[in-house]
């Protein structure tokens, strides 16, 4: 029997015993912990539940490092194309004329900024990309991440690698993020150009976003999930 | 020769004092025969042609100096500070929990959530603590967001307020020395030690001035290495084990005798005639490591 201890703020229909995150923290047990959350941002509740675990001396899902580095667009990105998943070529920087000089518009620009969720901008002309930089770098303070735009955003919900989209290659991509990155719940950007699938970014979802029927889809995971930490 | 990138943003060039101890780790690397260039946030993609990374900016795992050591790191690039140590020190949280756990003697701590901050909260840590105590956010770094707080209206304005980005809060007890240990650490070897004093008035190192954005530093007095305390270099050689193996700044108290660690810093400050007085050697060191 598939035996771990799952920490989760959401509703879960699982097999397994469930703790809430609250009660997790201010307990000393020792076992697997699978950190089923929306939201694995460094510093935020889903993030101290890995952290928790991984001072304890449990093993979990996802670890600490993972957290912060899958939200941060450039390292997801470096990780993932050395992992063999087809990514775009990105700058990071803080000037509109440094993109200008590498990329052709439209290019889609990522903030690094600490103070920024969840936003992104498909820019397509220059007066805009200058704002966009000021905006989503808090006035040059921090960098941006720009990548070339090339067709269609595709935002696709992951729980465990598994992606309910009806393309194969957007399914195969989740798959294969997840086995980089380990974050159990998110929201993949992926562009498609071509027939051509590439990964752009990974974000944690909101709460609303996670219907009845995900749960049920998360639930059968965890309750069927044997081979989750191989 | 090993090409050396050192990671900086223009404020580290603003206090005199800094900027002219970069040009002092210039100037080492170059007479030990490397190549040393300042790179800036715009230069990110530069990265690869370099052997060895040196981070001078302020670290956090959200700010471009992360990304910087991380990249650096996975494509297998020397660096200090790696990102294992700022995701351990920029967490006071998580430097925290790690003290506990391996027994290493730090102020008395308490966690506590965002949610948990209540009138009953409240009150149980100023019973566990007396008034005041100190107030952190796990954040924090060169004196900011840091508070002591003696009421419960103090201790709720200063929690939202440090919640803002944490979902989690650390709370000390209130320990007042005349200055702070300073024990800088490389590679589990003593560097230097300082004691940074508190200014006149104050209880840390830098305090805010009011109404301005400025702040106001105390003193900082550096020692011989030999003449300190035996177990002060030890407290902070122990603080430094259970991080890692880069570069630190080690805070330690002395109470009635007793070595307790505050924090310890990844990217400690290096300023000309501060932290290198006794020790001048503390740039070739650096280098060295960078080197091997």
């Amino acid at each position: 029997m598939f035996c771990v201890l799952v920490v989760s703020n959401i509703d879960l229909k699982a097999d397994t015993p469930t703790a809430k995150p609250s009660t997790f923290l201010k307990s000393p047990i020792r076992d697997d912990v699978i950190n089923v959350n929306n939201d694995y941002r460094y510093m935020k509740l889903g993030y101290y539940v890995s952290l928790h675990a991984e001072i304890l001396g449990d093993r979990v899902i996802p670890s600490t490092k993972d957290c912060i580095d899958a939200y941060r667009t450039p390292i997801l990105l470096l990780r993932a194309s050395r992992g063999g998943v087809p990514t775009i070529p990105y700058l990071i920087t803080d000037s509109p004329k440094h993109i200008l000089k590498e990329f052709e518009l439209p290019v889609i620009v990522f903030p690094l900024s600490p103070f920024t969720f969840n936003r992104l901008t498909v820019v397509k002309s220059k007066s805009t990309l200058y704002k966009a930089v000021r905006n989503l770098s808090s006035n040059h303070r921090y960098t941006v991440c720009a990548q070339p735009f090339y067709g269609e955003l595709i935002s696709c919900k992951s729980f465990f690698g598994r992606c309910y989209h009806n393309n194969r290659d957007v399914k195969d991509t989740a798959r294969r993020v997840y086995e980089i990155s380990k974050i159990p719940l998110c929201k993949l950007l992926i562009q498609r150009s071509k027939h051509r699938i590439y990964l752009c970014g990974l974000q944690p979802l909101n709460l609303d976003e996670i219907t009845l029927s995900d749960m049920v889809k998360i639930s059968r995971v965890l309750s069927c999930g044997e081979g989750l930490f191989d | 020769m090993t090409r050396i990138a050192c990671f900086v943003e223009k404020y580290n060039f603003q206090h005199s004092r800094e900027a002219e101890a970069l040009h002092l780790f210039k100037l080492s690397a170059e007479q030990m025969g490397h190549r040393f260039d300042f790179i800036f946030k715009s230069d990110f993609s530069e990265i690869p042609s370099y052997d060895a990374v040196f981070i001078r900016a302020t670290t956090d795992p959200l700010y471009t100096s992360y990304l910087v050591s991380k990249t650096a790191w996975e494509l297998g690039l020397r660096v200090v500070d790696d990102p294992n140590s700022i995701r351990i020190c920029a967490n006071k949280i998580h430097q925290y929990e790690l003290f506990g756990k391996h027994n290493i003697p730090h102020i008395p701590t308490l966690v506590i959530s965002r949610d948990e901050i209540h009138r009953k909260q409240i009150q149980e840590v100023f019973d566990l603590f007396g008034r005041p105590v100190v107030l952190k956010a796990p954040y924090t770094s060169f004196s900011k967001y840091v508070e002591k707080v003696a009421c419960e209206t103090s201790f709720r304005h200063f929690a939202k307020r440090f919640s803002r980005r944490s979902d989690m809060l650390v709370v000390q007890k209130f320990v007042p020395t005349r200055f702070d240990w300073r024990v800088g650490v490389l590679n589990d070897e003593i560097l230097y030690v300082c004691k940074y004093m508190m200014p006149n008035g104050g209880w840390k190192h830098g305090v805010k001035r009011k109404g301005k954005n400025s702040f106001r530093w105390g003193r900082t007095v550096a020692l011989k290495k030999k003449n300190a305390p035996s177990k002060l270099k030890e407290t902070a050689l122990n603080a430094c084990s259970v991080i890692g193996h880069g570069l630190y700044g080690v805070d330690i108290k002395e109470v009635d005798g007793e070595f307790i660690v505050v924090e310890v810093n990844d990217n400690p400050s290096i300023y000309r005639g501060y932290e290198d007085l006794w020790d001048r050697d503390i740039y070739e060191k650096i280098i060295r490591y960078l080197a091997a």
